[in-house]
């Protein structure tokens, strides 16, 4: 694994934070995507059913789940910017100072490659922060892969891999969830009139 | 013969679900939906049984563990399931569709459901702790449109907030599953690693700092899940707003489903840990979750957020009987676990003929039911007695064993304020009984309507059971069960 993946992973993460279009957070999750499925498939090279695997799971997470929620981005569009969004700097200046403590504080485990580790921890980190400082449903969802692709890095630099089962059972529940979470999406944007959730705010106690 | 038993149990609702999508009427639907979950719920029950009388040697196979946990949750989720199944008929009917076209919203609906029930079913069995977190995921997939299935705003922030969450804090335990498989990988490398007889085996070679960070981020992880205050924020809503027969499933199926994944984690990983630290995670997010609930419950509430708030309260004693440990606490969970799940199922399926009747008890507490439905009104009676742990409710026996456990492992000061804590909310939803049955001004007579005869034969039904297992409170410390419990995984 070289440092140049890794930094253009987190880079790609911090994109996902800043950026105002959808479209465009989307394009860079589909863009690691593709980034970590060629490198899974650069270690696998030369065993047949790992090769598969990280066959499958490209195609999932870099084309399947990436045009599926463009679909839903393009059913959805925005009447106008959301007006509830924190500006980009601070939303930037949140994401680090949550991701970059916690990179730093979570002890090696044993992966083969400490700079993985760390990318690996502050991409989930990272997935996390960005369901908890954007606005917009679809912002959550790709949270939530960017948290994914944190595991998947971490996962591809364990020693030996992960079993094929569970790397296979993980992507099935990706689609699973991402396909609940894209109609979520949907239902809430012909709800409100827009993917605001700060506006599903009627249950409090 | 029992390894066919065990394919089956998660097969036949899965089939059944999708049976279901042939029917051509809503009636053959519901009639599909009675056939399935008797065949279902009867197989499930057969493999509880035989897994029970066997529970002294525990068994595994490749996949599956049979040992005295897997028969009591099968068993709960069993019924549990089988109850919301019959129930759900009578619910549809009043409410068909909302988030999906109405043609097709029944089938959904059955899908959604016998596919949730399906994961539940097997999680017990499941012998591997990376099979089991898939499996958790899938049931937050399968749940969470049911949790929103009414369509309206309220229930879609619910269904949301339930994804989100659940999902992000599985994730988190997933990164603990990732440290773990690390850190035995030189024992495997396979899928094999995560069997929880390699993890119990091989658990102590693991580096203390490694596997204290695996145990907190999975159990952290799990206890989003699970509810347990202060990552419980999805529960009093998914709860408040999911349809009554899934709101009971969640609450009396899910939770404790997921509160096994985690109390198998303690029993395998536990003891890699320094002494006493596994257990002490676990007693912390039973008080948290106790002192948490108890304000809740003292405040006048809807009913089903009331209900919600009771099952915070209730997973936070089973998490505190799981972590004092002891032979007396572990016979505590087993009867509270079976208790909760029957006496908060019957208060969900009441939500039926409650809200039918009074449509503004979704955001309002109920009142005077006793003078307009005494059925309904003996339904929240034998609900909110059991739930308090008012005797002879079976809960009432199960805290007192979990206190006295928690006695018995030298934990005064955890016991003392849970006992205070306990008492508080006994007098909440005391409180809650009272003004929901005589409280108010004065209701006209409901009629015996579909939803009323379900609420007075279902509190007839579960009434007796609650007597029974609180028959059973003086034998269960001895029974071999809890001395495989208190073995762990083998």
């Amino acid at each position: 694994m070289t440092g140049a993946l890794t930094w253009a992973l987190v880079i790609s993460a911090l994109g996902v934070v800043v950026v105002r279009r959808r479209s465009v957070a989307l394009a860079l999750i589909a863009l690691q995507s593709v980034w970590l499925g060629l490198h899974a498939i650069s270690v696998a090279s030369g065993q047949s059913t790992a090769l598969l695997v990280a066959g499958a799971v490209l195609l999932a997470k870099a084309v399947v789940l990436p045009v599926g929620l463009a679909w839903v981005v393009l059913r959805t569009r925005e009447p106008q910017w959301i007006a509830t969004e924190r500006h980009p700097l601070v939303r930037l200046t949140l994401a680090l100072a949550i991701a970059l403590p916690i990179a730093a504080l979570v002890p090696r485990f044993g992966l083969l490659q400490p700079g993985a580790e760390r990318a690996a921890v502050g991409l989930v980190a990272l997935g996390i922060t960005i369901a908890m400082v954007r606005r917009p449903a679809i912002f959550q969802v790709l949270g939530f892969l960017v948290a994914e692709n944190g595991l998947y890095l971490g996962a591809l630099s364990a020693p030996g891999g992960l079993p094929t089962f569970v790397d296979l059972g993980l992507v099935f529940d990706l689609v699973l969830i991402v396909s609940v979470a894209a109609v979520f999406s949907a239902k809430i944007h012909e709800e409100l009139g827009t993917g605001d959730t700060t506006l599903l705010g009627g249950l409090r106690d | 013969m029992t390894e066919a038993l065990a394919i089956a149990v998660p097969a036949l609702p899965v089939l059944c679900g999708l049976l279901i999508q042939l029917a051509g009427t809503p009636r053959a639907a519901d009639r599909m939906n009675i056939a399935g979950a008797l065949a279902t719920a009867a197989v499930a029950l057969v493999l509880a049984v035989v897994v029970l009388t066997r529970s002294a040697t525990p068994t595994h196979g490749s996949w599956y563990l049979l040992d005295g946990a897997t028969g009591v949750f099968l068993g709960v989720v069993a019924v549990i399931g089988l109850l919301s199944a019959l129930a759900s008929p009578a619910h549809l009917a009043d409410h068909g569709h909302g988030l999906f076209r109405a043609r097709r919203s029944r089938a959904w609906y059955y899908l959604g459901f016998y596919l949730f029930w399906a994961a539940l079913l097997a999680l017990p069995l499941i012998n591997n702790l990376g099979v089991a977190w898939l499996l958790v995921e899938a049931t937050t997939g399968t749940s969470a449109l049911l949790v929103a299935y009414s369509g309206r705003r309220n229930a879609l922030e619910a269904g949301w907030k339930y994804l989100v969450l659940t999902t992000f804090g599985l994730t988190i335990a997933l990164v603990g599953i990732l440290v773990l498989y690390v850190g035995l990988a030189p024992h495997g490398g396979v899928l094999g690693t995560l069997d929880w007889q390699q993890i119990t085996r091989h658990a102590h070679s693991l580096h203390g700092q490694a596997a204290l960070l695996a145990f907190l981020l999975i159990v952290g992880g799990l206890a989003a899940k699970i509810g347990w205050a202060p990552v419980h924020n999805w529960l009093p809503d998914a709860h408040s707003e999911a349809p009554p027969p899934v709101s009971a499933l969640l609450s009396a199926a899910l939770l404790p489903v997921v509160i096994l994944i985690a109390w198998r984690v303690l029993d395998t990983l536990g003891p890699a840990l320094h002494h006493g630290v596994a257990k002490t995670v676990f007693l912390a997010f039973g008080l948290a979750s106790l002192a948490i609930a108890v304000p809740f419950l003292w405040r006048p509430q809807a009913w089903k957020r009331l209900l919600a708030y009771s099952s915070l309260e209730h997973m936070g004693v089973l998490a505190l009987g799981i972590g004092f440990a002891t032979p007396l606490a572990t016979a505590g969970v087993v009867l509270h676990l079976a208790g909760h799940a029957l006496a908060k199922a019957l208060g969900f399926y009441t939500a039926m003929p409650l809200l039918h009747h009074q449509p503004d008890a979704s955001e309002h507490p109920p009142r005077s039911v006793a003078n307009a439905s005494t059925g309904t009104a003996v339904a929240i009676g034998v609900t909110l007695g059991s739930l308090s742990g008012m005797p002879p409710s079976p809960l009432f026996f199960s805290e007192l064993l979990i206190l006295l456990g928690g006695i018995a492992a030298g934990q005064l000061a955890v016991t003392l304020i849970a006992a205070a804590l306990l008492g508080l909310g006994f007098l909440g939803l005391t409180h809650a009984l009272i003004e929901g049955l005589v409280g108010g001004e004065h209701e006209a007579p409901w009629g015996r309507g579909r939803t009323v005869r379900l609420a007075e034969r279902l509190a007839v039904a579960i009434g007796g059971g609650l007597i029974a297992l609180s028959a059973t409170a003086y034998l269960l410390p001895g029974w071999s069960v809890i001395r495989t419990l208190m073995r762990g995984v083998t």
